[in-house]
């Protein structure tokens, strides 16, 4: 049975359908790369499946139990932590203090809950800064801080919306390797990313959407190598004048 | 790396900030011995009672970031509490002075659900309206409030000192109670939800739960400020939940320090003293306070505390770069 299967999931904003009939199955301890052009319905998607958007219709089962619409807090208890694309922190806290929240809210004691923390905070290199307020961070220091608000504990599934974008490619480098290390232990994740190196690199199987379906589904290389990918990156003139040429 | 075992950054700033306010209210203990007038130990008395509100409104406002303009009301609501089950039932004040924390605290619960998909201007808006709608019914229910003539509400003492040391002690159960929220899983999760609701609810924080208890508790602590405030006034009336009272409380916070424990103390107790010794001016006295917050919420948005602290720290950093 898998973790994660989404089946028909449908999104509409007014005349717009962001998510059209979308499915996928993720199995435990996967690395997906979820990919597709800006506006393709990648984090509409992840916007449903940790409960911040309800879908007009579809279904999403969670361990084979049905969990469409439940609410955030609800989906995070259950397992499913999100990384936001913008990034979100506790901004007049420190950047212990927020690990500290997300452990407590998990359920962890403050014992559990601190030592935790000190590891994710050393794992990523922030310990240097854990006493200060995470507004005082700079971008890509948040950014690590988010993430590894999503492991204090660890989730049944991780959904990642572009965690390397607008970062320091150490920082980058810090985060592909939690996620490798990570998913070696058996950790299920699912990563949105422009980055293609990256994701050819961290994630064995891709899915690709466009215009909120999903184009193809299958390893990395297979669909990146897949004509209506290809069009949908680079559009149907360019990528006629690419096979010509 | 090594590192204290259960490092605490919160509790450590939590802790800094309970050791000022037990000096604060320390201070006030002291205060009787040197002031015998019976007018300015009134004026200290109002203080302790706008230093609670300021208090139950900052737990609200300054640490889950809901802007409540109901405090002055939730304090109206409570001192009518007390004065309706006295002047109706002739209920003991060891009744009527519970129940003056206990139906706001109801009435807030409900609010805090109403209210809780509500933030900012919205947020704002409708809490102004009930504290309105609040006073004008009460205002106007003639035959069961009397209506602007008021209530008479019996005292506790009438010694004047010995009120002063109940409004103190009222004051340090205020202070305890906030800080053990605060010093709780809820107190931080508050703060989450004031910085970032969205991700605060993404992290598994149930929001409507905190944010309900922080309604609770504020208006609970306003009720019973406002409670204990009509048996020292022998008097309550719908003037208790004007919203200019609002705008003091709000000042108070702003001038204090707005999420911190110890800013509202101070700024209650040198707004209001100041306040008293500007009243031969007139109304002159809420034009400097309004121009002070302004002043405050544009330079200076951690009050009063926040510049001590920020010159507490530059002398440290001063002293350990010259020794």
């Amino acid at each position: 049975m898998a973790l994660l299967r989404i089946t028909g999931i449908q999104k509409r904003f007014g005349g717009l359908r962001a998510v059209d009939d979308a499915g996928m199955d993720v199995e435990e301890g996967e690395l997906l790369g979820l990919i597709g052009p800006n506006g393709s319905g990648k984090t509409t998607l992840l916007n449903v499946l940790s409960g911040h958007l309800r879908p007009d219709a579809g279904q999403v089962l969670l361990d084979g139990r049905a969990v469409t619409g439940l609410n955030p807090t609800r989906l995070a208890r259950l397992g499913i932590q999100r990384m936001f694309q913008m990034t979100r922190v506790f901004s007049r806290v420190s950047a212990l203090d927020n690990l500290l929240v997300c452990g407590l809210a998990m359920g962890l004691d403050e014992a559990r809950a601190s030592e935790r923390a000190l590891q994710l905070l050393d794992e990523l290199r922030l310990a240097a800064s854990m006493h200060l307020d995470a507004g005082q961070l700079s971008g890509g220091q948040k950014k690590l801080l988010e993430f590894g608000a999503c492991f204090m504990s660890p989730p049944r599934i991780a959904l990642l919306d572009e965690p390397f974008a607008a970062v320091h490619p150490v920082m980058k480098e810090i985060m592909s390797a939690f996620i490798q290390r990570r998913n070696g232990e058996g950790q299920t994740f699912i990563l949105v990313s422009h980055d293609m190196p990256v994701v050819v690199d961290l994630c064995p199987r891709a899915v690709c959407m466009n215009a909120g379906k999903v184009l193809a589904d299958g390893p990395t290389q297979a669909v990146l190598n897949t004509p209506a990918v290809i069009e949908a990156y680079l559009g149907e003139d360019d990528s006629a004048e690419a096979g010509h040429g | 790396m090594d590192y204290p075992r259960h490092p605490n950054f919160l509790r450590d700033k939590l802790a800094e900030e309970v050791r000022l306010s037990i000096a604060v209210l320390a201070v006030l203990a002291l205060l009787p011995l040197g002031i015998s007038s019976p007018y300015w130990l009134g004026v200290l008395i109002v203080s302790m009672y706008f230093a609670m509100l300021s208090c139950g409104w900052n737990l609200l406002a300054g640490y889950a970031g809901q802007f409540s303009l109901a405090p002055a009301a939730f304090a109206m609501l409570g001192g009518y509490t007390t004065g309706l089950l006295a002047y109706h039932l002739d209920a003991p004040l060891w009744i009527g002075l519970p129940l003056a924390a206990v139906v706001p605290g109801a009435i807030g619960l409900v609010l805090g659900r109403i209210v809780l998909r509500l933030s900012g201007p919205y947020l704002a808006l409708t809490t102004l309206s009930f504290a309105e709608i609040a006073r004008l019914v009460i205002y106007n229910s003639i035959d069961f409030t009397r209506g602007d003539q008021g209530l008479n509400v019996p005292g506790i003492v009438d010694d004047r000192t010995l009120y002063y040391y109940l409004f103190l002690a009222a004051l340090c159960a205020t202070v305890l109670i906030v800080y053990g929220v605060l010093r709780s899983p809820t107190g931080r999760f508050l703060q989450a939800i004031r910085d970032d609701e969205i991700g605060a609810a993404s992290r598994g924080v149930d929001v409507v739960r905190c944010k309900t208890v922080a309604f609770l508790v504020s208006c609970a602590i306003c009720g019973f400020a406002g409670g204990l405030y009509s048996t020292f006034a022998r008097l309550v009336s719908p003037e208790l939940g004007i919203i200019a009272q609002t705008g003091l409380v709000i000042a108070m916070v702003v001038i204090g320090g707005m999420g911190t424990l110890v800013g509202p103390l101070v700024g209650a107790m040198l707004v209001y003293v100041a306040s008293e010794m500007l009243r031969d001016v007139g109304n002159i006295q809420m034009i400097v306070f309004a121009l002070l917050v302004i002043v405050f919420a544009r330079f200076f948005r951690a009050g009063l505390w926040g510049l001590a602290r920020g010159l507490l720290a530059r002398r440290r950093a001063a002293a350990s770069g010259g020794a």
